[in-house]
């Protein structure tokens, strides 16, 4: 009789040859460990087993998905920091920091690199769409008052962003070093080391020198040279950089702690039934689809809730960030195929530029500083940002939250606010056009009467005057910030675009270019 | 969602687009790519790539041999496009120096337009293919260039002699020896920089002597006779010193040296300075060829706004085209408006490295040596002709008091070479003659060569002065310092000023004048005048103006005294 | 189980097959291939188009008192020129080894880092050089040589002056 033998385990070079063949299916499933996202699991899995995805929320909400909502300011944010990161280092690998090379590489970079012209050009109008949108994106936080509980530091590093990112845009704007580069650093330079002007006043520069530690700081010298250019350098590719990445990651974070963009308290209502069937998250069902690691106290996602209005981020999220990205992307490669980076002449110390001018989104406060230099440089940004900053912690009501122009007031104030910012702006302007300002009228004035009595401080309060009436007319914070707020964005929209297109040399207004006068 | 697959669809097509028709525009459509390809060598076609010259010490990369092939170091057999032509025979090898240091431009650049400078915010656009040799100036500056009559005299003179008959001279001339080989005498186009025999006038003779003498080796009978015999012939002292001249210029460039003569006898050094040589009334020109077409004014300027056209402009009419300019307009040909323009543009000299800076430019700046010839009609020429005239008649210009006239007769007859050497040494401070010994940099050999020629031009020796040097205070009867400032108002303070500081006039104040001038020089001068000038002799008198008598002229002359500061 | 149309489903109920996304699809491949197209032309960047190393071919005027077997260096090249009746040629003296500089000798060439031993021809003797010194191209240009040390020409190829 033949015992059957059980059948054989297979030897060691069998397993070996079956392993082998079955690798690439195997590293395939090991890398996406969670499959199509078809089912809701996987569409979870999908986003919390990738690192780099699960700062996102597995579920957003539908009604921040809406695009009248962010208008995707935030991600087109992103967007264009990423196309500057990408371009920039790809830059690195020609620019040379130094004072004798770094315009020959970068017109090396222009003429013989191969690609070297677009991405160039990407990296400079990547690095004027991510100011803009960042600016854009801090107004609709704003509107839609996204600043308040539990959002307030969210706010705050926000603006922390806000201010890396025009120190990395001041930063690259000096490693050209043309004649255009030299000469705004040079202007910023002298902005920093404004204090002077009033520790020069009251005698004290001997003591106390603020402004003369700040522009050595900067420069690494008294005046704009090869020391400037290789901090300015470091600044640029290193320190603002991490700085930045850091801060994103904390925003970002603190994004998914608050639970998501802000949204009304009557969120439910306004949205109505969903168009697209999806499967209702009741937080007390089994088999909820993420794993806690530990209970913690702190908003998260609803528990003990009823339904929530939330749609799976893949693929909702997905697609409205990928294209918002690609948006981005397009205007960027758009207007670089355009138009190219500028570069002028060689940097020359000895011939100024005239107009020398900062960079655009500096020059609304150049032209402050043509009056004088500490309100303009240090007094009027500082008032801006320490008021930006308290927006969150002075305005405390939830009145409006989540609603464009929410809160007392609404879009008439804030129409309203439009015309009283612009209006006060313009004729400011028209009058020191016009007529000059207090040295063309008393010749022998201190300056430091000008430090307090200027076009800078002047308008501040005339905008402040306004913003206040506003708190007393509707008894709310929120209005006066409403008003004030949309006061400071239109005086920037005006002084800027004066200071663009409107000023020629040595400041003079001119209607346009064509008059302006020949050597 | 479903707006948002259609923004991700249009953007990723937009942006694809976009990066395709870049990429196909980079790689295909660049007019490098089109001329290269079009090219073929000896052995074929040429690898398309991007081709540039490098030198590390003048950090330069020069691409302009992208399009410019056949210019390029080891690719002259390149043909193709009507672009690819060997770059001509030059002193320099493109090869090691580039493009851009002689020619101008941006050699960074890989486009036509902005290769050739054309483009705003690069400053030194490419110089006119006319001109090319204004480029040598970058680097050099040439030593004892003559002025342009001596230069032209010179050229003259060889041309005459018929040198050419066995020599090459800048692509001219030149026979090649009977019996074949080379040519008979040596290209004489670089002797200039390589230096030549100076004793070649004995040894040409010696040649000739061999030749017609028995003992010289008896040429192969099927040989035509030795031009030795015929060619050569004596030649006077004269024309030796000419021809001398003539081959110690020859640096390859002719057109450079010719050029420079003409400035050297335009006396733009009177108010210029070149690397430290000149006046201080004007602009330092030293580097005035390199300045940027997009910093000048062009309204007054026909035609394209080149530096080219605004330095022509200047020279005809400078107030047109810079402001407040003190400068008189240029009345001289086109043809040497255009010299002194090609000049100007050669004006380029920049810091150079140390292995480039070339022996002439050593030799003008740090030891001393001259850039112009140093006799006296040159001297005259370079720094004298450009206010007081070609042959120093003096010169009027609109709208500026009138230069005086120095080598009329009637002048260089009252001033003796001594009043003459002090004026030109110290100047008059605070008008527009410098000190040419203190600030200007000539030596008083100099100066004692300027007023020999001046005598020599004009036929005019001083006349002797028995007198002593100042005598009308002293002399017969007191003058009368009253009546001279009367008179003086009434009849002097119309051109020279209610205080002598000089309207139309000279300013009879100045302390140089007023050290250097002899009573006897002032006497005559206001009684008889001075020829050619406003200046009328007042001894006379005219239907315009009183006439004075001796004594009143001597009680002027008093009171012109006053204003002499007397050092104790 | 039935399947109401219109009615939520719950999470109980096995998962329905989702319709092929045809625009999203497209849409992400789209993304995908700018992506895809972008990130290629990035990597061209690294590698540069032009050198910025002087040129290859240079021009070269031996002195007149050069003897047969002598070698004449051209100052800042790494080429050994010799001139004999039959002509003129050119070796290059980068070590096949690893690249240093070989030092003419009396007969042949001798490489000071790794001890490459080579004779009059470049032919390698001794030491670790695994191939022989290459003779490079030259070109007798009215007088003057023109080498390229980019192209390479077989041993024993002489250029008559």
């Amino acid at each position: 009789m033949s015992v059957k033998e059980p059948p054989s385990a297979p030897t060691a070079l069998q397993e070996f040859v079956t392993n082998l063949k079955a690798a690439p299916r195997r590293i395939a499933e090991t890398a996406v460990r969670s499959g199509t996202p078809d089912t809701d699991r996987t569409r979870s899995t999908f986003i919390f087993g990738n690192v780099f995805l699960h700062l996102h929320a597995v579920r957003t909400h539908r009604w921040t998905l809406r695009w009248a909502a962010t208008l995707g300011l935030g991600i087109a944010s992103v967007a264009a920091f990423l196309l500057t990161l990408i371009t920039g280092v790809l830059l690195m690998f020609y620019y040379k920091p130094y004072t004798d090379v770094a315009y020959q590489s970068i017109k090396d970079i222009h003429f013989v690199v191969p690609t070297g012209r677009l991405i160039r050009n990407i990296h400079r109008w990547a690095a004027n769409v991510m100011v803009v949108t960042v600016i854009l994106h801090m107004a609709r936080a704003f509107y839609t008052a996204a600043y308040r509980k539990p959002r307030e530091f969210n706010w705050l590093i926000g603006m922390g962003l806000l201010v890396v990112t025009l120190g990395l845009s001041f930063t690259g704007y000096l490693l050209p070093w043309d004649q255009l580069a030299y000469w705004a650093i040079t202007i910023g330079a002298n902005i920093a080391q404004s204090p002077r002007e009033v520790t020069d006043a009251l005698g004290l520069t001997d003591v106390f020198d603020p402004g003369g530690l700040q522009k050595l700081l900067l420069l690494g010298s008294d005046a704009v040279g090869a020391e400037a250019l290789i901090r300015f350098y470091l600044l640029h590719v290193m320190i603002l950089p991490l700085a930045l990445a850091a801060l994103l990651s904390v925003h970002f974070w603190r994004v998914r702690k608050d639970g998501g963009l802000a949204k009304p308290a009557d969120v439910d209502q306004r949205l109505g039934t969903p168009t697209v069937p999806t499967y209702p998250v009741f937080t007390m069902a089994p088999n909820k689809t993420y794993q806690l690691a530990a209970i913690v106290r702190g908003r998260t996602p609803a528990v003990g809730r009823g339904p929530e209005n939330t749609v799976p981020s893949m693929p909702h999220l997905f697609y409205a960030e990928l294209g918002v990205f690609m948006l981005t992307v397009l205007v960027c490669v758009a207007l670089s195929v355009w138009s190219d980076a500028p570069l002028k002449e060689l940097a020359n110390p000895l011939v100024p530029e005239n107009p020398a001018k900062a960079p655009w989104y500096f020059l609304g406060l150049q032209e402050l500083v043509a009056f004088s230099a500490f309100a303009g440089g240090i007094v009027v940004p500082s008032i801006v940002l320490i008021g930006l900053g308290l927006i969150p912690y002075l305005d405390r009501s939830d009145v409006g939250t989540g609603l464009w122009c929410g809160g007392p007031g609404g879009w008439p104030l804030v129409r309203r606010s439009i015309a009283v910012g612009l209006g006060i702006a313009l004729a400011v302007e028209a009058f020191i056009i016009r007529f000059g300002w207090l040295r063309e009228w008393i010749p022998g004035i201190p300056q430091l009467v000008i430090t307090v009595v200027n076009p800078g401080t002047v308008i501040t309060l005339l905008y402040g005057a306004w913003s206040v009436w506003m708190v007393r007319r509707f008894s709310s914070a929120r209005a006066g910030a409403l008003a004030l707020f949309t006061c400071f964005l239109c005086g920037f929209v005006v002084l800027t675009i004066i200071g663009t297109y409107f000023r020629g040399p040595n400041w003079g207004f001119y209607w346009s270019p064509a008059d302006w006068p020949k050597h | 969602m479903k707006k948002n697959k259609y923004l991700l669809l249009l953007s990723s097509l937009g942006t694809l687009i976009l990066l395709v028709g870049a990429a196909v525009q980079e790689n295909f459509g660049k007019d490098w790519r089109k001329i290269q390809a079009t090219a073929h060598s000896d052995e074929g076609p040429i690898p398309v790539q991007l081709r540039q010259i490098v030198n590390g010490t003048l950090r330069t990369s020069d691409r302009c041999v992208s399009c410019h092939v056949a210019m390029g170091p080891g690719e002259q057999s390149v043909t193709g496009s009507p672009l690819l032509v060997q770059h001509k025979k030059v002193v320099h090898d493109p090869a090691e120096y580039g493009c851009a240091i002689c020619h101008g431009g941006q050699g960074q650049a890989t486009e036509k337009e902005a290769a050739h400078g054309e483009v705003e915010f690069w400053p030194e656009p490419m110089l006119p293919a006319s001109r090319s040799y204004a480029g040598c100036g970058t680097c050099h500056a040439t030593l004892h260039v003559p002025n342009h009559q001596t230069y032209l005299r010179a050229r003259a003179t060889f041309e005459r002699l018929d040198c050419r008959t066995c020599h090459r001279v800048n692509d001219r001339g030149g026979t090649v020896r009977p019996g074949g080989g080379s040519l008979e005498g040596p290209d004489l186009s670089r002797v200039g920089l390589a230096g030549y025999a100076a004793d070649w006038y004995p040894r040409h003779l010696q040649h000739v002597s061999d030749a017609a003498s028995a003992t010289a080796p008896s040429p192969p009978p099927s040989a035509p006779p030795s031009a030795w015999k015929t060619a050569f012939a004596p030649v006077s002292g004269e024309d030796q010193a000419a021809v001398k001249t003539y081959l110690d210029l020859l640096v390859g460039a002719p057109q450079f040296v010719e050029a420079k003569s003409v400035f050297n006898s335009s006396g733009c050094l009177g108010c210029h300075k070149i690397s430290g040589v000149g006046g201080d009334e004007a602009t330092d020109l030293s580097r005035a060829g390199e300045r940027d077409p997009g910093q000048l004014p062009f309204h007054e300027v026909a035609g394209r706004p080149t530096l080219e056209n605004w330095l022509g402009e200047h020279f005809r009419s400078p107030s047109g085209v810079v402001a407040n300019s003190r400068m008189p307009a240029l009345a001289v040909s086109d043809q040497d408006i255009d010299w002194l323009t090609f000049y100007v543009l050669s004006l380029r000299r920049r810091e150079l490295p140390s292995t480039y800076v070339p022996r002439d430019r050593v030799r003008a700046t740090k030891l001393g040596e001259r850039e112009y010839a140093d006799d006296g009609a040159t001297l005259f020429g370079t720094f004298c002709a450009g206010c007081h005239g070609p042959k120093g008649l003096g010169r009027r210009s609109p709208g500026m008091p009138s230069f005086p006239s120095i080598a009329s007769p009637g002048f260089l007859a009252l001033a003796s070479d001594d009043f003459l050497i002090a004026t030109i040494r110290q100047g008059r401070p605070g008008r527009r003659m410098p000190g040419w010994e203190r600030d200007g940099g000539l030596t008083r050999d100099d100066i004692a060569k300027v007023v020999a020629w001046l005598r020599e031009t004009s036929g005019t020796q001083a006349k002797p002065d028995p007198k002593p040097r100042r005598w009308v205070e002293t002399g017969q009867g007191t003058a009368d310092k009253d009546l001279g400032k009367r008179l003086y108002a009434a009849s002097c303070s119309g051109c020279h000023g209610d205080k002598g500081q000089g309207i139309e006039g000279p300013a009879l104040n100045n302390q140089i004048l007023l050290a250097n001038a002899t009573d006897t020089f002032l006497a005559e001068t206001i009684s008889g005048g001075r020829e050619g000038t406003s200046m009328q002799g007042f001894l006379a008198g005219s239907s315009s103006r009183r006439s004075l008598s001796p004594q009143e002229i001597e009680a002027v002359i008093a009171f012109i005294r006053t204003w002499e500061v007397t050092r104790k | 189980m039935t399947h109401e149309p219109n009615a939520i489903p719950s999470r109980l109920d096995p998962e329905r097959v989702p319709r092929r996304d045809l625009l999203g699809l497209t849409a992400l491949w789209t993304a995908a291939g700018t992506l895809f197209f972008s990130v290629v032309g990035m990597m061209r960047i690294p590698k540069a188009a032009v050198l910025s190393s002087p040129s290859k071919k240079f021009r070269v005027a031996l002195p007149d008192t050069l003897a047969p077997g002598v070698a004449y260096v051209p100052p800042g090249r790494s080429v050994a020129l010799f001139k004999d009746e039959k002509g003129v040629h050119a070796i290059s003296t980068i070590c096949t080894h690893l690249g240093c500089i070989v030092r003419p000798e009396t007969a042949g060439f001798e490489c000071p880092c790794h001890g490459s031993r080579y004779d009059a021809a470049g032919v390698v003797t001794k030491g670790p050089a695994p191939k022989s010194l290459p003779w490079l191209k030259v070109v007798n240009a009215g007088g003057q040589f023109t080498v390229d040390e980019g192209a390479t020409v077989p041993p024993g190829t002489k250029v008559s002056a």
